[in-house]
């Protein structure tokens, strides 16, 4: 166990070493990236300035807690694209093309491999940062801000990053189905989009919704809430719980899916 | 002891595909809307084959007859709809981590390399992959190198080598955790035939020092003449030949070629007497006769004409698998 | 004629093989505007209110913007700007047909398949949430709808084909796109209504034509819109703009593309 570990954490590194040297080849992109990022930050932060312009609470959360969780999906999906993101965003080229043949040969788990296959620290770098500052400036703005919770606050971030790996799993499996993964990427992105907004704005069905099938509302909001002094023991665990059973599920899933592969033949 | 067992044991290996039907027209495409019809193709057709450890076989057959399909199952690409395969004791679709690091598949027509960097920063990812010793990586590099001629190469991106230059790069990542399987896919695909050339004598060079079990398909009968001494020839999902390939023309050709150069110039056109004529002119003829009816046929024209030459030769093996594929019609 | 008609079908057919990747995007945006319908009920529950919008109002918002996404919003870009960077676009060099009116037919043809999707998903949708939504009073008013609808579409794909031939001149340009797409929809009011939106921004968003795409149906839809037939006029000025911008930028482009190579 500890050596397999070891040896996957060895092989992540020298994916991401290789996906270095071929970003340095294209780093005019780099700086263009980074403003894209900002630019999409910015009209998020816009939204949310112009809706408090009309209103003062959202679910209970101020402007500045508001920020925490914007800033929040912007970091877990920067630690997104250093882990996993972009290989499940070019599968349904691999399958296209029949380069997911590879994948299936060599000696490491799939779902591994083609998560490690593009790692990219460049490509949503801009969003990783962008996310750090309006914690920070949202932090800054509490009234009743708490250190302590920061080492907690970064273990609830890993804990979203293996959610959100979980449901990108459980969505990408279909492609050996759909042929095209564009459309399901369309969701995932919509996943991540929507956590930004609290938990609370659910009710009903559609808080089981949001937290057992479509666990969009624990990615921010748990994290964001330790931070914001208003996280309940109950929320934590259940995120946990809620981690391990995509993460779980998710694999399993994968791992059934990949019976349906018809390898493109040319 | 190891030799006598075989490699690859296959079982009755079915796989079939589905294939949606469209019917064409807009009133089709609004009825495809919520139906569509399903049929199935039989891409591999309960095929049985088992090979040694160290053969060197080559697969025979058209376009869509199903070898790469099969060379996917021996690989657990693909998992099929029936049957058993055993390699090096592994099933193929169990993935298992020490199967795949005992054997390695080379398609043709598909790249591993990373395009944009050199390839030995492929090889480099490929050690770590297959987790191999660094030093036993050196060596394996270095001998490769040397077979392939490759050292000016090794430091050059991918998108500026040559399509010969990339295979041979291709065939280097592949091999360097030494598999004691190989799985060939139109390793010559598309190249010029001085490539097809060096990679041929590659992989006899490498089998025969190695012992490595290879399979190779190829759309070259040069390949397999050169490199394979059995065949399996593949048609339409099922294996109609598994034997020598000096075998295949006894088998399926029930004719040989005779040829002669008249001594004197003869009457352009041929006697009626003489049946299977191909070509027949004023100084030479070429004609095709049953087995069988070769001596007597022989006898009877060297009787009968003044005759510089005759030769009586086999049917090209190239026209031989033509013949055979053409004769073979779907089994439905 | 005949020629764009053969494209139309074919393309239809291509959308056909697809029919599961475009259900799926529908439910990815099935899912936005749930979490949005969320969001909203849970701040008028709360007591408070945005703008002028009952909260019936801001339902039938979101819902219409799920449909005008499916039906109106073109996406042609991705594929015209590949066809320009791998080189496939020389086809219409050598062939007989015009790309402007090519991609015009391809974009139609997909968001009528896609239409006829959505109507189904927002059919659906609607007869749930029935108490909930607001419905135009008279005729006219859903007459002008399907006129708006049809401008949007119009000018929707007009400025999808002008991001599209950008790839003439930058290569790489997909998160690009995206940005300018993002923009172009925000102005276009599809996350927030646009009159919710500062004073100076809102001047400017009703000065520039993206509004028509999204924001101007709907307000037509909810009878807020004062003054319909002006906004039909000024859309129809824009649309003829822009196409003569367009043909002018195409031909500079196809000129750089000859020149450049691919």
């Amino acid at each position: 166990m500890k050596q397999t570990v070891f040896r996957y954490f060895a092989l992540y590194l020298s994916f991401l070493s290789h996906n270095l040297k071929n970003e340095m080849i294209y780093r005019a992109n780099f700086l263009i990236d980074i403003c894209i990022d900002i630019f999409f930050m910015g009209v998020n932060v816009i939204f949310f300035k112009i809706l408090y312009g009309n209103i003062e609470t959202v679910g209970g959360w101020n402007f500045h807690q508001t920020l925490i969780l914007v800033g929040s999906v912007g970091i877990v999906r920067e630690m997104a694209y250093l882990t996993f993101r972009k290989g499940f965003l070019e599968l349904g080229e691999y399958v296209r093309t029949g380069n997911f043949d590879v994948m299936l040969t060599s000696p490491v788990a799939t779902s591994a491999h083609l998560a490690f296959r593009h790692v990219s620290l460049t490509e949503s770098f801009g969003e990783g940062v962008m996310g750090i500052i309006l914690v920070g400036y949202g932090f800054a703005h509490l009234d009743a801000a708490s250190w302590i919770g920061i080492p907690f606050y970064i273990l609830m971030l890993l804990n979203s990053l293996v959610i959100y790996y979980g449901f990108c799993l459980l969505v990408n499996s279909l492609v050996f189905w759909l042929v095209k993964s564009q459309e399901l990427n369309t969701v995932v992105y919509y996943f991540m989009n929507t956590a930004r907004f609290p938990r609370e704005i659910y009710h009903g069905l559609g808080k089981g919704l949001f937290t057992f099938i479509i666990p969009s509302s624990l990615i921010a909001t748990t994290p964001a809430a330790i931070l914001v002094g208003r996280a309940e023991t109950d929320i934590i665990f259940l995120s946990i719980g809620v981690a391990i059973s995509f993460l779980t599920i998710g694999l399993l899933f994968w791992n059934w899916s990949i019976h349906f592969y018809s390898s493109a033949s040319s | 002891m190891r030799s006598c067992m075989p490699a690859i044991d296959v079982k009755n290996l079915t796989k079939t595909f589905k294939i949606h039907q469209k019917e064409t027209g807009l009133k089709g495409s609004l009825k495809a809307l919520f139906w569509r019809e399903t049929i199935f193709k039989e891409a591999v057709k309960s095929a049985s084959f088992s090979i040694l450890e160290g053969e060197l076989v080559g697969f025979l057959g058209p376009n869509g007859a199903g070898k790469t399909t099969l060379l996917k199952m021996l690989s657990g690409i693909l998992y099929p709809t029936s049957g058993q395969v055993s390699v090096l004791g592994y099933t193929p679709w169990d993935r298992n981590r020490d199967y795949q690091r005992q054997f390695a598949i080379v398609m043709g027509q598909k790249n591993q390399l990373w395009w944009d960097l050199p390839p030995s920063e492929s090889f480099l990812l490929n050690r770590d992959i297959y987790g191999i010793n660094p030093n036993v990586f050196q060596r394996t590099i270095d001998e490769m190198v040397d077979l392939l001629d490759l050292k000016e190469l090794l430091n050059i991106p991918v998108r500026q080598l040559s399509l010969g230059q990339r295979m041979k790069c291709e065939l280097v990542a592949s091999l360097l955790h030494q598999p004691r399987v190989l799985f060939l896919d139109e390793p010559t695909i598309g190249l010029d035939v001085i490539s097809q050339e060096k990679i041929r004598s590659f992989i006899q060079e490498y089998n025969r020092l190695k012992k490595t079990t290879v399979l190779l398909t190829s759309h070259y009968m040069q390949d397999v003449e050169q490199l394979c001494k059995r065949v399996l020839v593949i048609n339409h999902g099922g294996i109609v030949y598994d034997g020598a390939l000096s075998a295949l023309s006894e088998r399926y050709v029930d004719h040989k070629v005779i040829k002669i150069r008249f001594s004197s110039a003869q009457d352009a056109n041929p006697p009626s007497t003489l049946e299977s004529v191909v070509e027949w002119d004023a100084s030479h003829a070429v004609l095709k006769v049953q087995k069988k009816e070769v001596a007597r046929i022989t006898h009877q024209l060297l009787g009968q004409y003044a005759i510089d030459d005759l030769s009586v030769e086999e049917v090209e093996i190239e026209e031989v698998i033509r013949r055979i594929f053409e004769e073979q019609p779907p089994q439905t | 004629m005949q020629k764009y008609w053969t494209v139309f079908q074919v393309n239809w057919q291509n959308a056909l093989q697809y029919r599961g990747p475009t259900f799926v995007s529908i439910l990815g945006n099935l899912l936005h505007i749930s979490v949005l319908l969320y969001l909203w009920n849970a701040i008028y529950s709360g007591g408070q209110q945005l703008g002028n919008y009952k909260l019936s109002d801001l339902i039938t918002y979101y819902v219409l913007q799920l449909m005008i996404n499916s039906m109106v919003l073109s996406y042609i870009s991705w594929d015209l700007g590949n066809q320009i960077n791998d080189g496939t676009f020389s086809n219409f060099l050598v062939k007989p047909l015009n790309p402007l009116y090519y991609w015009f037919v391809i974009n139609l043809s997909g968001k009528l398949f896609e239409g006829l999707m959505i109507l189904v998903v927002g059919g659906i949708l609607s007869s749930l949430l029935i108490n909930h939504i607001s419905i135009p009073s008279n005729g006219t008013t859903l007459l002008y709808f399907m006129l708006s609808l049809i401008l949007g579409g119009i000018l929707a794909f007009e400025f999808d084909f002008a991001v599209g031939i950008l790839a003439f001149w930058l290569v790489k340009i997909h998160s690009f796109k995206y940005m300018l797409q993002y923009g172009m929809f925000f102005l276009a009011g599809a996350l927030l209504p646009l009159d919710l939106f500062p004073e100076g921004f809102q001047k400017l968003a009703n000065m520039l034509p993206f509004r028509f795409l999204i924001y101007f149906p709907i307000q037509v839809f909810l009878e807020k819109e004062a003054q319909p037939i002006e906004g039909f006029l000024i859309a129809t000025v824009w649309i003829v703009v822009i196409y003569i911008l367009l043909q002018f930028g195409l031909r500079r482009g196809i000129k750089h593309y000859e020149a450049v190579g691919t």
